[in-house]
């Protein structure tokens, strides 16, 4: 009786995935994106041309993804897959792909946009550096924190989505040089904003925000924690606790999909204030209203 | 509800695997609860993640399989301690098996302390998904399983029960992961404590693949992951097995 159940069950479940519908000419590009970031500026880049899926959103960890079947559902009808690339996503998306076994979106082909590949990475680790600590080999990956990194991908990506779906090149081209207008005259206005931060002291939990401080030109002067996941020795807190008893930080940055005892610890004992950014765009919001958010969330809290 | 993910090429390796894990799990299970040692599926399946973040410690990398045989080799080794903590202190077992659990789950995190990469990707090397399950993935487990429920029902025994649990478990954490080991070796065998034998096994194994076809349309359905869903829908459907087992089944002439 109960095997039956069972085939019962099979069987609705092989009734149900047969009417997949085949996308035609017409209907919009399937979108594939790994991090919210990257739907985000294809949508800029795009308009409704795109139908984008994000396969992680800004307040998850992008190293780590627990496997949904719509995941591999949309990895198989992609036709274009943008992704950080330089290792962040290397802990669930080459299997994803061999999950997936969709040609399109393979590495070396057109379908398969990895953002690294544009532009220079910071703290790209030479065999010295590596015995240092936790860096990723192909550098540090949270470049879009950085509007002038940004707009180098927008260039290659636009260029990608033009390559893919040659029909709307036009279009492509369009919404490339709106989007690059916009950004040119808002990196002025967010640049005119943040210029009291500068040389400003920061305390990080983890190295994940250095193209920011490279932008802003803050000063990072301690970090929480050096291995992300292995939590810090107790040699290692003393001598940030005593570093910032000498000469205090004027805020630390804690990321808001992280936990934050360790910033709370040292905010607690220090009274340094702790600033919580979220490291990517929001679900509600545009890549613009990201950005400004950041400044924004950096300002209110500067002395 | 997402219709479209309704598709069963993503679903059914997930689903064989289940039933591979099943296979092994739901006797060993019996024997497990049987002797009263819950836990010693995670010591297990910590020993092996041990024996590799030692090995890439010491060596610096640990990867297919020589990752495989280490694995393997460290569970057995694990495995047979266990067995000689059984026999030497019969009444402790348990709580020993408890200290053998944080022991290696705090070793690996002393090792990986001074490992050049922070040990990210070490430390999920035997965790699988079952969702990211493929067909070619799933010989090996296949051979090995038949070849351990074979086994085990021509040798149940004591001196079988360790190596056989050992070879099992870090098969079947590197396919579905450690919540569902637990839960396919746990909650079937919990269903189904009044049965013996034969029936123990065949119901065991039908409340169990139910769980598994159930967890894995509700995981598509409303797009939940897949691992977690599953181990709601075994322990629900267990519960209800359970349930009709003692009301109904036990009231039946055998």
């Amino acid at each position: 009786m109960l095997s039956k159940k069972i085939s019962a069950l099979l069987c609705c479940l092989s009734l149900l995935s047969l009417p997949l519908v085949h996308a035609n000419a017409e209907n919009p590009l399937n979108v594939f994106a790994c991090e919210p970031e990257w739907a985000a500026l294809a949508t800029q880049l795009g308009g409704d041309r795109l139908s984008i899926y994000s396969a992680t959103n800004a307040k998850q960890d992008p190293h780590h993804i627990q496997a949904r079947p719509s995941l591999i559902a949309k990895a198989r009808q992609a036709e274009l897959l943008i992704c950080t690339g330089a290792e962040l996503e290397i802990g669930w998306l080459p299997i994803l792909l061999r999950k997936a076994g969709n040609g399109n979106i393979m590495p070396g082909q057109p379908g398969h946009f990895s953002a690294a590949d544009h532009v220079q990475l910071l703290e790209q680790a030479t065999i010295l550096d590596r015995s240092k600590g936790d860096m990723h080999a192909a550098g540090n990956p949270h470049f879009h924190l950085d509007p002038y990194r940004i707009k180098q991908i927008a260039l290659s990506l636009s260029q990608t989505l033009s390559n893919i779906d040659p029909a709307h090149r036009s279009h492509y081209q369009q919404q490339l040089a709106l989007f690059t207008q916009r950004l040119d005259s808002q990196i002025s206005i967010w640049e005119a904003r943040a210029k009291s931060l500068q040389g400003k002291l920061i305390v990080v939990h983890h190295d994940s925000w250095i193209y920011l401080e490279k932008w802003l030109k803050l000063d990072k002067v301690a970090t929480l924690e050096a291995k992300l996941g292995i939590p810090p020795s107790s040699a290692h807190l003393s001598q940030v606790l005593e570093k910032m008893r000498a000469t205090p930080a004027d805020f630390i940055i804690h990321t808001d999909y992280q936990n934050d005892r360790a910033a709370r610890w040292l905010s607690e004992k220090t009274n340094i204030p702790v600033i919580s950014l979220s490291s990517s765009v929001a679900n509600d919001e545009d890549i613009f209203q990201w950005f400004d958010r950041l400044i924004n969330a950096l300002l209110e809290t500067t002395p | 509800m997402i219709i479209e993910t309704f598709d069963i090429s993503i679903l059914a390796p997930a689903f064989i695997a289940g039933l591979l894990v099943l296979l092994t799990h739901v006797p060993l299970g019996q024997e497990v609860l049987k002797r009263g040692i819950i836990f010693i599926d995670l010591a297990i399946a910590q020993i092996a993640g041990l024996g590799v973040i030692a090995a890439a410690s010491l060596t610096g990398e640990a990867h297919g399989w020589a990752a495989q045989t280490i694995a393997m080799f460290s569970a057995l080794i694990g495995a047979w301690l266990l067995s000689l903590m059984e026999k030497k202190w019969p009444q402790q077992q348990e709580a020993l098996i408890g200290v053998t659990f944080v022991l290696a789950a705090t070793a690996s995190i002393l090792l990986l302390a001074n490992h050049p990469q922070g040990g990210e990707s070490l430390k999920d090397l035997l965790v699988g998904q079952i969702l990211w399950v493929t067909w070619p993935q799933l010989v090996l487990p296949a051979l090995l399983s038949l070849v351990v429920f074979g086994v085990w029902l021509k040798f149940n025994s004591p001196t079988a029960f360790y190596p056989l649990f050992a070879v099992s478990v870090t098969v079947s954490v590197q396919l579905v992961g450690i919540y569902l080991v637990f839960a396919s070796l746990i909650i079937p065998a919990l269903a189904t404590i009044s049965l013996k034998g034969w029936k123990a096994l065949f119901v065991g194994f039908s409340f169990g693949a139910t769980g598994y076809a159930l967890g894995l349309l509700l995981s598509a359905m409303f797009d939940l992951p897949s691992g977690a869903v599953i181990v709601w829908s075994l322990a629900t459907t267990c519960l209800a097995g359970g349930h009709f087992i003692k009301t109904q089944l036990l009231k039946l002439p055998v």
